[in-house]
């Protein structure tokens, strides 16, 4: 059995300017151990995903569908439920280690109330706890730094911090929303090693959730690339990146330049994501799809398997996909159609 | 924590020398002395009366004695209207009444304001969110001296429950109007700063990492949220200190009371400037002061304030 | 009545970011406003009262100095609104036309808000603009001043005024507005240090335009989103402080008259009976404060709108 089985999950919003459909039928499932990387642009939808699965959606959000976790229903579950599984087997951490920590409160508060609630300890050896820690996820004078406050540490510094907090109880399930989305290039790489070596040394699953291919290829076993808030395409990180099925993918793969391939040029996807006010009738990516045919406007298509672990959401044939071989018709919708 | 303080008093104190020379200054630009009345005194009686009031002697000299006077001994001088009285009796007379009801109507504003806030925003957009917003914009439009005759209307004229006026210190009937007049604005402004203050703080990143926690939503509230969401309300306090006092003036007329807003008014209108200067640096140094325990809690609070 | 600064910073912060985007901050606002039911009800209020205000002596029977003395002595009786006699609003304790009366009230009063509201923009938004753009020393001289002068117990200071100088209108105005300005300086100060270094700014200054002359015509028109809003919300503040002043009798002084002063009348004589004395000076100052009050909030959310 899945660590956690997402089924036909939808996120939707109450705005002023009408139901913002964020995230739709989403089926995803991270077995014991694994992880899972959720690849897609910003507006994608893939961070009300997560925050759908730990209940953390807004006010004005609204979630359907189902998520188990560990056979447990826990999609709109009552709080209580939800507060028995939040930090202490599933836990999260956020895209800005600025402000998601408390600026108001002492480091050594955050954590070690984490560990008062859920296991009940005492709060000076919450705190001999938190300092442990601090210290295995490599903060330098975690002892004599416990009792400053976030503003006090670098960004880097910060986000380690906050995984310290999220690792406190031992989640079988860590979330990592945009971990190194707002921290500097050389800290990115500090980070995902960190985060790489603690998944191995507590043996937890993680979904990883980003808009950067390069950190997914770096530490994830599946991808599921997300695109107008449903997923476009799944499978495992090799055969995924090596034979992108989807034209999404392979934009997303053709926007990253490679240093081996001097010369080719560094495509980006042409238009912009679609408006999720008032999502399109057929296929979301349709507008900017090299590969699009006549019945993409108006159908959608489903997510599909065709090879093992491999599923994509696509009408284009496979083939055609694979091989890069557009249709005929594009020359002269691209001239009809800026 | 001292230093931040030390520094705080090194502009405050200027600040409060600055405003007794300021009114200092302004009595003497006023057109006439505080002795010209509808009839001429004789020029002997008025050289005599400069003399005692030491209105003879230079400006500086003047402003001197004032400021000395007044920071070493605390002492504001005689009245000029009331010869046998000193401004210090007239201060002392009314300044614990104000200090009572002033102080009561205070902590009623804070309380009822911020608790009034609190709820609506976590109930965001429930019938008590409605209601709270419904009190705080209709009270807004209710200053104290439209509370006065409403409150008078009803509760003496109409019910006949309570002294429509007057002042004793073992009747707290004699406290209640007073109370509320004075304090069902600011009531309202804290009780909408604290909404909007609460509804943003509840909304950002940290209270999300809080929940993500598994707290109880009370807890998250009272532990995560409430501390910076105060942080807006504290730095309204010190300008709802001053209209209040300033609030005052109306409640001791309206509801004659005795504060020192009535030895305020009745020296307005018989310019008597002592009386008036008195007041005016008595209020003056309190809101100095107040804002400086502000300040104090404000850093106390937030700790990105650099001592 | 409280202007909230949090959200007026706010306010400022996104007019600058949306100049730095290119975009024109009013181009929705307009339509955001006009979907506001609040602020299109205080609007039509604010109109409402705005006409009372002008043509409202063309309805009235009696002027407001005229003394009617077949109500004189029975007022509580005789001088009860009546459409019959003229007296729409009834009279007031001598036998003077309430209805011109307040039609008079209203003129001042709203005077006097529009006026003093609009010295303590003129005042706030160029002392704001001139530290921020001057900086240095000067800025921190200035700002400091403001630091100063916000701990003076102004109510006081203007009441002395007052005394000493004659109760005239234009003291009343001038003082009113003069009280107003610092927190509104604060915020220009920061919006005009962060247009500061913006190209359009440092092309000005490179072909010589004088700082005068940047601040009047570059910076000032890109803080008119705050400006107007402050200047909005101003307007009733300004009507609550000559209102107060009023009330205690040291603000306008008779033959004229205005909210607060009919108010103090109103409430001193309701025990006898004559509770519309009270009633409609009352009923026109609370409206029209809703009406500014929605007003401008409902501007301030529309040019800066929480979800975006």
């Amino acid at each position: 059995m899945a660590l956690l089985d997402i089924n036909d999950l939808s996120v939707s919003f109450r705005t002023n300017d009408g139901v913002v459909q964020a995230v739709n039928n989403v089926s995803l499932s991270v077995d014991q151990g694994e992880t899972l990387g959720v690849v897609g642009e910003s507006g994608s939808g893939k961070s009300q995903l997560s925050f759908a699965i730990m209940g953390l959606l807004a006010r004005n959000g609204q979630a359907t569908g189902s998520v188990r976790f560990d056979g447990q229903e826990i999609l709109n579950a009552p709080p209580k439920i939800l507060n028995r599984i939040r930090a202490e087997k599933i836990a999260m951490i956020f895209q800005d280690p600025m402000t998601s920590l408390n600026p108001y409160m002492r480091v050594s508060d955050q954590m070690a109330e984490v560990l008062t609630l859920h296991k009940g300890m005492s709060r000076s050896k919450a705190v001999t706890e938190s300092v442990r820690m601090l210290d295995a996820v490599k903060i330098p004078d975690a002892k004599g730094r416990v009792r400053l406050y976030p503003h006090e540490f670098s960004g880097g510094m910060r986000q380690r911090v906050m995984i310290a907090m999220a690792l406190l109880c031992r989640p079988s399930l860590l979330i990592a929303d945009e971990p190194t989305t707002a921290l500097d290039v050389t800290v990115q790489a500090q980070i995902m090693t960190l985060l790489a070596e603690l998944r191995r040394e507590f043996g937890m699953a993680m979904i990883l959730i980003t808009h950067d291919l390069g950190v997914v290829a770096g530490s994830c076993e599946r991808v599921a690339v997300m695109y107008g808030g449903r997923i476009r395409e799944t499978g495992p990180v090799g055969p995924l990146f090596e034979a992108p099925a989807h034209p999404y993918t392979q934009g997303l793969l053709g926007a990253i330049p490679r240093i081996d391939q001097e010369g080719d040029e560094l495509s980006a996807i042409p238009g912009s994501p679609p408006n999720m006010t008032r999502p399109p009738a057929g296929c979301a990516f349709e507008p900017r799809c090299p590969y699009r045919r006549e019945d993409c406007a108006c159908q959608r298509p489903m997510l599909d398997a065709f090879a093992p672990a491999r599923a994509r959401a696509c009408f284009a044939p496979l083939d055609d996909v694979l091989q890069r071989r557009l249709p005929q018709a594009q020359t002269t919708m691209q001239g009809g159609q800026p | 924590m001292f230093a931040y303080i030390m520094r705080r008093l090194a502009v405050a104190v200027p600040t409060l020398l600055l405003l007794i020379v300021i009114s200092f200054v302004l009595m003497h630009l006023a057109p006439g002395g505080p002795f010209s009345q509808e009839r001429e005194l004789p020029a002997r009686v008025l050289a005599n009366l400069n003399a005692k009031y030491g209105l003879d002697e230079p400006l500086w000299r003047q402003i001197v004695n004032y400021v000395y006077s007044i920071v070493i001994h605390f002492d504001f001088g005689p009245s000029f209207v009331y010869p046998d009285r000193t401004v210090n009796e007239l201060l002392a007379d009314g300044f614990p009444v104000t200090l009572t009801y002033g102080s009561l109507a205070f902590l009623a504003a804070v309380l009822v304001g911020v608790g009034l806030g609190v709820v609506a925003a976590i109930r965001h957009n429930s019938w008590l969110d409605y209601l709270a917003v419904g009190i705080s914009i209709g009270a807004q439009v209710l200053p104290n001296f439209v509370m006065a005759p409403i409150l008078v209307l009803f509760f003496t004229l109409t019910w006949r429950i309570l002294p429509g006026g007057g002042w004793s210190f073992s009747d707290p009937s004699f406290w209640i109007m007073p109370v509320i007049a004075l304090a069902t604005s600011y009531m309202a402004s804290i009780a909408r700063i604290t909404r909007s203050s609460m509804l943003e703080v509840l909304g950002s990143n940290h209270i999300r990492t809080a929940r993500a926690k598994g707290m109880p939503e009370h807890r998250v509230i009272l532990r995560h949220a409430l501390k910076p969401a105060m942080l807006p309300v504290i730095s309204y306090l010190g300008p709802v200190f001053v209209s209040m006092i300033t609030g005052s003036v109306v409640i001791d007329i309206y509801f004659s009371t005795g504060g020192i807003g009535k030895a305020f008014v009745e020296s307005a209108l018989n310019r008597d400037y002592a009386v008036m200067m008195g007041v005016t640096i008595l209020i003056g140094a309190l809101t100095i002061l107040f804002n400086l325990v502000v300040d104090i809690l404000y850093a106390w609070i937030d700790p990105k304030i650099r001592y | 009545m409280v202007i909230e600064q949090e959200k007026m910073q706010r306010l400022a912060t996104r007019m600058v970011e949306e100049e730095v985007k290119g975009r024109s901050p009013w181009a929705d606002a307009r339509k955001r406003f006009l979907r506001n039911k609040a602020a299109m009800a205080g609007l039509v209020i604010l109109i409402l009262v705005a006409l009372f205000a002008l043509f409202g002596d063309m309805l009235a029977v009696w002027s407001n100095e005229e003394l009617d003395f077949s109500v004189m002595g029975q007022v509580a009786t005789m001088g009860a609104p009546s459409l019959e006699n003229g007296h729409y609003f009834g009279t007031d304790d001598l036998g003077r036309d309430l209805f011109s009366r307040t039609v008079q009230g209203t003129q001042i009063s709203l005077m006097v808000g529009i006026v003093g509201a609009g010295i303590a923009v003129i005042v706030g938004t160029l002392y704001g603009a001139t530290a921020g753009y001057v900086g240095g020393r000067t800025d921190q001289f200035m700002m400091r001043a403001v630091d100063i002068l916000m701990s003076v117990p102004y109510m006081f200071v203007l009441i002395l005024l007052l005394v000493m100088f004659g109760r005239s209108i234009a003291m009343l105005f001038l003082g009113i507005g003069l009280i107003s300005w610092l927190e509104m300086s604060r915020i220009v100060r920061g919006q005009t240090l962060s247009l500061k270094n913006r190209e359009f700014i440092e092309a000005a200054r490179a072909t010589g335009v004088s700082t005068w002359k940047i601040i009047i015509r570059h910076i000032v028109p890109n803080l008119l989103g705050v400006v107007a809003v402050y200047a909005t919300l101003l307007v009733p503040l300004m009507i609550l402080t000559e209102s107060f002043i009023s009330f205690l009798g040291l603000g306008v002084q008779e033959p004229l008259t205005s909210w607060g002063a009919l108010i103090s009348e109103g409430a001193g004589t309701m025990n006898y009976g004559t509770l519309w004395q009270l009633a409609f000076p009352l009923f026109f100052f609370v409206i029209t404060l809703f009406g500014f009050f929605f007003v401008g909030d409902g501007l301030r959310d529309a040019l800066d709108p929480k979800d975006r």
